[in-house]
């Protein structure tokens, strides 16, 4: 742009430039000013809803803000301190670990393996595309409630499969021991997360190019010498993104989790986002809920940093 | 593709099929299966598959239980609004990140875009007291809001990533025809991005439809309540849940965002995984 309006100067006698540049100027600052104009509700949205309010929120961490107060107090750092001193929050910090590792590594294999399955050219695929969406959409409580039925103690159907095949010798109470109860949520998140994992994969793998899977051939090589030299590397742009954004999803749950167990057994399930609704919203103790939150922010900060970066770094 | 030549990688691809489907598709089955059966069949050690006697008796029980039609229509104003103007606020805000150039607008896009990372439950804890002093709990517009704000940053995200395919030359040769840029955006851009406006109304939707948290904190009447804390209050804390009504709920809550997604989601798979595929 600078090299054409230098050449503009040269070309043109010595009145029109000036009167060209000016005229280009404004013509870019009117495009500019209606650019801004239509980012303006979002932003006003943005700001009034999430970025306002998260920033009180953050604020409030420093201060004791229970019901018994007539009026919050600065503590300092006086939250974190009864943080770091309690092994509960410890304890719910690796909890949540567990089930972010767990239900994020489980849905990518399983996603990416039904994935490489619908890729395949049999009759009836589309059909069965289109259907295995449906988990995800399902709302959160129907996936809650679905999934406790299937792990009822008594009467589950998850019980009478592992009896009939001799795997368990007597029913098996899961949502009411602590690994079960995880266990069960995991398996639940996992399920309806699979349908979103499966569609990338799915998107991913019909821009493998078909030259190199034949080029491949030609050189008789196998199906597992094929997965695993053409088209896995190709899908690891899309299994990067999926790894972030599955962690900072799973770190984010709340809805399946609480509607199964409300955080139980005892405290089995309690995971960050469950914690710090229960401080705020049970015992009113706002204060210590936000210092979670921070600790809860920080913790999302890594996988999101590099789910930023990947999605808006130049493709290489 | 897999060429399945060898009786083993045959074996390997058909076992996984039939362990992946029964792990999808079961629990689906499972949910119409329970919810046609009579009381009795329920409480069985070894259930069987299909209901032995065929009953409706639990759909008319759900409908009467709790004020399920009237969560049912909360729901739908919730989801409904919050699907329109998540995509008119993201069609607006996308197309300015992707076309204009002006300054803050990179930082500014990357702090909307990452709002989906901020955690929901900390933004909660001063979001509710601040709806409670204007007025907001309890009303459709608070509900509105607060997904409007969720859905925002993915649904900008989508379509920023469809805007910025588009040639800006068309825009040009529109200008060269002296259309206002307003009228660039409405009759030119808005129709060749339908497709991805489709999906992101429906993003927009499905995330209103699904929520438990939010609608489980802003709104506090009963009357109010949306379908998610709606299933969970009249079901659950029984000594023993009924669990034919739930499913029969289940699947009656479940049939709008069911018929309103396989209409559309052609589009949707489409747009949804633009970007995160190399090509």
């Amino acid at each position: 742009m600078h090299k054409s309006a230098k050449t503009a100067e040269f070309e043109l006698t010595n009145v029109t430039p000036k009167v060209a540049s000016r005229l280009r100027g404004s013509v870019q600052r009117k495009q500019s000013r209606f650019g801004i104009s239509l980012v303006i509700p979002a932003l006003l949205l943005f700001t009034l809803v999430i970025f306002y309010p998260f920033v009180r929120a953050i604020a409030s961490a420093f201060y004791e803000d229970t019901l018994f107060l007539p009026q919050p107090m600065f503590t300092g750092l006086g939250n974190f301190r009864d943080i770091l001193q309690s092994p509960q929050l410890i304890n719910t910090w690796l909890r949540t670990l567990i089930f972010v590792v767990g239900s994020t590594a489980l849905t990518l294999f399983l996603g990416l393996v039904w994935a490489v399955i619908l890729n395949q050219p049999w009759r009836g695929n589309a059909v069965l595309r289109s259907l295995s969406l449906l988990p995800w959409i399902l709302p959160s409580t129907v996936v809650a409630f679905l999934w406790a039925w299937l792990f009822n103690a008594q009467y589950g159907v998850i019980n009478a499969l592992l009896l009939r095949l001799n795997l368990i010798q007597a029913p098996v109470a899961w949502l009411s021991n602590s690994s079960g109860a995880m266990a069960a949520v995991i398996i639940a998140k996992t399920w309806a997360t699979i349908p979103f994992f499966m569609a990338f994969f799915l998107a991913a793998l019909q821009t493998v190019p078909k030259a190199q899977t034949e080029a491949a051939r030609v050189d008789g090589a196998t199906d597992l010498t094929v997965l695993r030299f053409v088209v896995l590397p190709h899908l690891r742009y899309t299994t990067v993104i999926l790894a972030v954004l599955g962690a900072v999803n799973s770190l984010q749950h709340f809805d399946i989790i609480y509607a199964m167990t409300e955080g139980g057994p005892v405290r089995a399930t309690t995971v960050l986002s469950l914690e710090v609704f229960k401080q705020a919203f049970q015992n009113w103790n706002m204060g210590l809920a936000s210092a979670i939150g921070v600790v809860w922010l920080v913790t999302i900060a890594v996988p999101a940093f590099f789910y930023m970066r990947t999605i808006f770094q130049p493709h290489s | 593709m897999l060429e399945l030549k060898h009786p083993v990688s045959k074996l390997i691809f058909w076992g996984s099929f039939a362990l992946l489907a029964s792990f999808i598709f079961f629990p689906l089955f499972w949910m119409l299966s329970t919810s046609f059966k009579p009381q009795g069949e329920l409480f069985e050690r070894l259930p069987s598959l299909l209901p032995r006697n065929f009953t409706l008796a639990n759909y008319s029980k759900a409908l009467t239980r709790g004020s399920l039609p009237r969560y049912l229509l909360n729901s739908f104003v919730a989801a409904g609004g919050s699907a329109l103007f998540t995509t008119i606020t993201a069609c607006y805000a996308a197309f300015s990140f992707a076309k204009y150039r002006y300054w803050g607008r990179a930082p500014l896009m990357y702090l909307l875009i990452s709002a989906r990372m901020f955690p929901l439950a900390l933004i909660l804890v001063a979001l509710f007291p601040m709806f409670g002093r204007i007025g907001l709990t309890n009303t459709y517009l608070g509900l509105i809001l607060a997904y409007v704000v969720l859905a925002l940053p993915a649904a900008t995200y989508i379509l920023y990533s469809y805007f910025v395919q588009i040639p800006s030359d068309l825009m040009e040769a529109a200008r060269v025809d002296g259309a206002s840029e307003m009228r660039i955006l409405h009759t030119i851009i808005v129709p060749l991005a339908l497709p991805a406006l489709v999906t992101v109304a429906l993003y927009g939707f499905i995330w209103g439809w699904n929520d438990l948290l939010f609608s489980l904190t802003l709104v506090t009447s009963e009357s109010m309540r949306t379908i998610g804390p709606g299933l969970l209050f009249t079901y659950l804390g029984e000594f023993a849940i009924d669990w034919g009504g739930a499913m029969a709920a289940s699947v009656i809550t479940s049939l709008p965002i069911v018929v309103v997604f396989m209409a559309l989601q052609r589009f949707f798979v489409q747009g949804l995984t633009a970007g995160a595929v190399k090509s």
